[in-house]
């Protein structure tokens, strides 16, 4: 089938063009009673300076140097319609003057712009005010979504998230989903002779698993090293068959999505009187629960949200999981995924793993909290329409930092930082570069003394067990 | 000439200085209390406040963020530094606080005071300078962006020539009108342009953090108001 040509950079589904900015801004308006964006609203477009101090952050203004993506020029998009609308001078204005009017054309421009925002907020640390322009973006783009301009990518797969029957962004049904664990369980034996197991609807088990789904079809090695770890660690662990995927679009485009989807999760977690919340290698699903988790679903009461990579450094750290050292020869660096790395959560913990057992790491510089980001986040890497500017635009300096390191294996714990990585080395000529998951590596340098079985013993096993 | 000065330095004088103050206090009373409301709508009340503390030390004392483009960043810093420094500590304005508020600040030395002026007036104009020269930040900057540090500049050089009279070519009480005229006019505008960061900065770190603590029936909330509870996505 073939798509008919989108009004913006993305594609959309179809919707109703009819009195859009008063539809707009009446969504605005429901979202700023309701929610706190106003307060910071109001003290941005009184604090706003426009230095533009910013520019010189965001990768995707480095690579074009076009204004329009200078992260403060996007966000006067938005400032600019809560001064008229919103404000009271603003409106004295309105009724006085010739002022600023909200139109279809405005409408468009900002759904284009934030949409080209990889919402990093790499800006934010450099704003003298403060202005996380990332906050502006995410709060634009749900505004934008009650009016239904939203990416189809991204809609699409939250439909089916939300209301399929499958209840996962991938559509994958649970008997496929078995089927995929039951093949990793027998690679898991065949290369490395290790009886792991991914157990399914387990009650009371410490750790409730939820990785972007989309590994279970593109991530074997990292889903494996994920079992073998916690194999070898005696983790209490278990997969829900009712909801297993941690990926929440929500925090991409709407508030309502992101309370609903964390929602079910904190659901599938009560039902299997799991403690708590395990999500797996993938940084905007990390974000999502750590942060949104306890919004959402009772604050402190909510069950506590771990990332398996920290749960991974702890057993490192505790020495019930053994690695071996400088098992990993060849050159590795690590590419810090923005929803973890940003406020500082998740940087040194998989650096230490690595460490333990890379003989030639390198960093990349900047690196942490001040990183680059992959110029897929936001959710763009789902657009599959926009990959020229995702990896010639938004990647382009994430793909210099690769080539300056001169790493045959790139570390991505994430899976939208992954597909992305993969696609921007393809595209600037970098193909000798592995983007690989964390946990890919550590299952290839686990000391495995005392857990191996030899097959032929373990079919035995079998056979008397059944 | 003198009856103009005098009412410029007295009655509109304490006017400006008492409309910027309860301006500033407004914006700062109005801006913890949407913190204090946000942080009490949050579903997760969980708030580092630590970070928040050093982030905003950081930007009031930004030393570590000079690295940054430095060029512009120490001719800013010199800037602000000049504009806080040089009003508040001139002698001659400490004869003004001590008749007009009763009590008065430590003065700097007049030479001291001479080259901060010249600083302050050069960081001003390059400023100035820098931002028009670039089409990027011409495309962001708004009228205010350029005519506010115009008029700034303006008490700092009528200040300079004021004692300097040997080479300024007006006379005395014209540029002490021009000087006290322009600083209350700039007194009137810091409430209600970009310059109220002078009370906001310390909140910034904190209201953006607050945005992101959603309230916890936020989303659905949302939904009923626009009528979307039932209705599929």
């Amino acid at each position: 089938m073939t798509q008919k040509k989108s009004r913006y950079n993305y594609y959309t589904e179809d919707f109703d063009l009819s009195n859009r900015p008063e539809r707009f801004l009446r969504a605005f308006a429901a979202i700023l009673q309701h929610t706190n964006y106003g307060y910071v609203l109001d003290t941005y477009i009184r604090t706003s300076t426009k230095c533009s101090r910013c520019a010189t952050t965001c990768p995707v203004f480095q690579s074009t140097g076009d204004y329009h993506h200078i992260p403060c020029y996007r966000s006067e998009l938005l400032f600019k319609i809560y001064r008229r609308y919103f404000t009271f001078s603003g409106l004295l204005k309105g009724r006085l003057t010739n002022a600023f009017k909200l139109t279809d054309e405005y409408l468009d421009e900002l759904a284009d712009a934030v949409y080209q925002c990889t919402a990093c907020r790499r800006c934010k640390s450099a704003c003298p005010m403060g202005i996380d322009h990332g906050l502006v973006t995410h709060l634009a783009r749900w505004a934008l979504s009650e009016i239904d301009i939203i990416p189809k990518a991204l809609l699409v797969a939250t439909r089916e998230q939300l209301e399929g029957k499958t209840k996962n962004t991938s559509a994958i049904p649970v008997p496929a989903l078995k089927d995929t664990c039951e093949f990793l369980e027998e690679e898991l034996m065949d290369i490395f002779h290790l009886p792991a197991k991914f157990p399914f609807d387990v009650e009371g088990a410490e750790y409730v698993f939820f990785p972007a789904v989309s590994d279970y079809l593109l991530e074997p090695d990292t889903l494996m090293g994920n079992a073998a770890v916690m194999h070898v660690t005696n983790g209490s662990w278990t997969i829900g068959t009712g909801f297993f995927d941690g990926i929440n679009y929500g925090l991409f485009y709407s508030d309502r999505m992101l309370d609903r989807i964390v929602s079910n999760v904190v659901q599938e977690t009560i039902r299997l009187k799991g403690k708590k919340i395990l999500i797996g290698e993938c940084g905007h699903a990390s974000r999502s629960a750590k942060f949104f988790v306890p919004t959402f679903c009772g604050g402190d009461k909510a069950p506590p949200v771990v990332n398996i990579m920290e749960y991974t450094h702890k057993c490192l750290k505790d020495g019930t999981l053994k690695l071996i050292p400088d098992s990993i020869k060849e050159r590795v660096t690590y590419h810090d995924p923005c929803n973890i790395a940003r406020s500082g959560w998740i940087i040194n913990q998989p650096r230490e793993i690595l460490e333990a057992i890379c003989s030639d790491f390198v960093d990349m510089s900047p690196m942490g909290k001040n990183n680059y980001c992959c110029g897929g986040g936001g959710g763009t890497v789902s657009i599959d329409e926009i990959r020229q500017f995702r990896t010639g635009i938004g990647g382009k300096t994430k793909a210099d930092q690769i080539k300056k390191t001169g790493a045959k294996y790139l570390v991505a714990p994430c899976a939208n930082c992954k597909k992305q990585l993969a696609e921007v080395c393809e595209d600037h000529g970098l193909e000798d570069v592995e983007v690989v998951g964390l946990h890919d590596l550590i299952i290839k340098s686990m000391d495995l003394t005392g857990f191996t079985v030899e097959t032929e013993e373990e079919e035995v096993d079998n056979g008397s067990d059944a | 000439m003198d009856q103009m000065l005098e009412f410029a330095r007295g009655p509109l004088f304490r006017f400006s200085i008492l409309f910027m103050i309860l301006g500033l206090l407004r914006h700062l009373i109005l801006t913890i209390i949407a913190i204090t409301k946000g942080i009490r709508s949050a579903g997760d009340k969980n708030i580092n406040y630590k970070n928040l503390f050093i982030d905003t030390l950081g930007w009031i004392l930004p030393f570590k963020k000079m690295s940054e483009r430095m060029l512009f960043s120490i001719t800013s810093f010199l800037f602000h530094i000049g504009v806080i420094l040089t009003p508040l500590f001139l002698f001659s304005h400490n004869q003004l606080w001590k008749r007009g508020l009763g009590f008065s600040l430590p003065s700097m030395n007049q030479s001291i005071a001479n080259v901060l002026t010249i600083v302050t007036i050069i960081a001003i104009y390059a400023l100035i300078i820098a931002r028009a020269s670039s089409k990027d930040s011409r495309a962001i900057s708004r009228l205010q962006d350029f005519l506010l540090p115009v008029i700034i500049s303006i008490p700092f050089i009528t200040g300079y020539l004021a004692s300097h009279m040997q080479i300024n070519p007006f006379t005395y009480k014209a540029t002490m009108l021009l000087h006290v005229m322009s600083s209350n006019f700039i007194f009137i505008l810091i409430p209600i342009t970009k310059l109220s960061h002078i009370v906001l900065l310390p909140t910034t770190q904190f209201i953006a953090e607050v945005g992101w603590h959603f309230p916890a029936d936020s989303g659905k909330n949302v939904a009923t108001a626009l009528n979307k509870e039932n209705v599929p996505i």
